[in-house]
């Protein structure tokens, strides 16, 4: 079963609003980066369109459908009325506060949005293994006096993990760390993981595409060069589920 | 629709049997059910120039948001199953899986597409029809139904894959009636 299996499956759960809030967050977020999912999902949601006139229709209460318009176009006149002043303050706010150029337009401040809202959806995205792990796994390293380690967080739902390297002096010149995956077949390389001392490492990572499951991790030291299918260097870490 | 207020009006005295009909089934409180069908309205005059752009079926579309909204409440509120509860225990309300029911619900324009979805959820299994039920004017999760029915998360969710399968044959002909 590969991750996008499980978006699959639940496409019609996705419509029918039967996930969990946590898997129908998760499957928001994927919709904003897979077309083939967003286009089947729109499609279902079109063919069942029709379907919560299942319901029966209830009589308004007398007086209920003008309350209704007054109330939609109350607080469009309300809004009309309120726009140019909202419009200077957030030009005036916007100039002040962000250094946005006045002649900046609608149609530049929507891309800078789509932008934002794009970054927030994959930070959300991220997040969600972390709130989502079943499994946390932690080893502590030692690198000549620092002590560090390497935390890894098991999203199941979507085979995905975060893994965090913590603690760690900058590699040895002409070196990486180095992140592996153990499988049934043997190692696989995955992501080199770049560490200054200060500020941990942190991957997102997928689980590499090979027959049978992933069954630990390693953390090793490589010589920058090396593209090599096995490891040669130290082993910092090395974790077994 | 072109936005004006007069189209409003007419949509609002169209869809608001419907819209509350399915709302107040589902959230069993009528001051809720009204402020559901309010802010959907409200997102629909936002939107309608969108609308129109996208070719989407306005009705289908207004009853998503309206249930989509429904929903988030019943969600939101952890009160929902206690207040459900007791107007159940004091026969208020009919259980979760029986529609709301009001005598002159055919005098509504719309009444033969309640029809033809009526009649495509009874050609369901009953066991795949509660699912469906739970699901989509109950508010509730997969585990949710899976506590009710007593029967495994999968089986959920196979019942409901395969309800939607038939049910997307079945009501996809259906044309919106609301022009």
């Amino acid at each position: 079963m590969t991750p996008h299996d499980w978006y699959v499956e639940n496409r019609a759960a996705y419509v029918a609003r039967t996930l969990e809030p946590s898997e129908e967050r998760l499957f928001a977020d994927h919709l904003a980066r897979c077309e083939e999912c967003t286009r089947e999902v729109s499609r279902l949601e079109r063919d069942l369109g029709s379907l919560p006139m299942a319901a029966v229709a209830a009589a308004p209460r007398p007086g209920l459908t003008h309350e209704l318009a007054d109330g939609v176009l109350r607080r469009a006149t309300r809004w009309r009325r309120a726009l140019p002043g909202l419009a200077a303050a957030a030009s005036v706010a916007l100039a002040v506060g962000f250094g946005v150029r006045e002649h900046a337009t609608g149609a530049a401040l929507q891309t800078t949005l789509a932008e934002r809202e794009r970054e927030l959806s994959a930070l959300r995205d991220t997040l969600s293994i972390t709130r989502e792990a079943q499994r946390v796994v932690q080893q502590d390293i030692a690198m000549g006096n620092r002590k560090g380690g390497l935390l890894i967080f098991d999203d199941p739902i979507t085979h995905r993990w975060n893994v965090v390297m913590h603690g760690l002096p900058a590699a040895p010149s002409g070196s990486v760390y180095q992140f592996w995956f153990i499988t049934q077949t043997g190692m696989v390389r995955s992501v080199e993981l770049r560490c200054d001392g200060n500020r941990p490492a942190f991957a997102t990572l997928e689980m590499p595409k090979t027959p049978g499951p992933v069954m630990g991790a390693a953390l090793t030291v490589e010589p920058a060069v090396s593209r090599s299918a096995e490891p040669s260097g130290p082993m910092l870490a090395h974790v077994q589920f | 629709m072109a936005r004006d207020e007069r189209a409003l009006v007419e949509l609002i005295e169209t869809a608001t049997p419907w819209l509350l009909g399915l709302v107040q089934g589902m959230l069993r409180d009528q001051d809720e059910a009204e402020e559901v069908v309010l802010e959907t309205f409200r997102i629909a005059w936002d939107r309608v120039a969108a609308l129109g752009d996208e070719h989407e079926a306005l009705m289908p579309w207004l009853l998503r948001v309206a249930r989509n909204r429904a929903i988030d409440r019943i969600r939101r509120r952890g009160r929902w199953r206690r207040k459900t509860a007791r107007a159940e225990a004091l026969g208020a309300i009919g259980p979760a899986t029986t529609p709301f029911r009001e005598p002159d619900e055919s005098a509504h324009p719309g009444w033969h597409v309640h029809e033809s979805v009526h009649a495509a959820l009874q050609e369901l299994p009953e066991e795949q029809r509660s699912v469906v039920w739970l699901a989509y004017f109950g508010g509730r999760t997969h585990s949710e139904i899976a506590r009710e029915l007593g029967i495994p998360m999968g089986t959920v969710k196979t019942r409901l894959r395969l309800a939607f399968d038939k049910l997307r044959v079945a009501l996809a002909p259906i044309e919106d009636w609301v022009r």
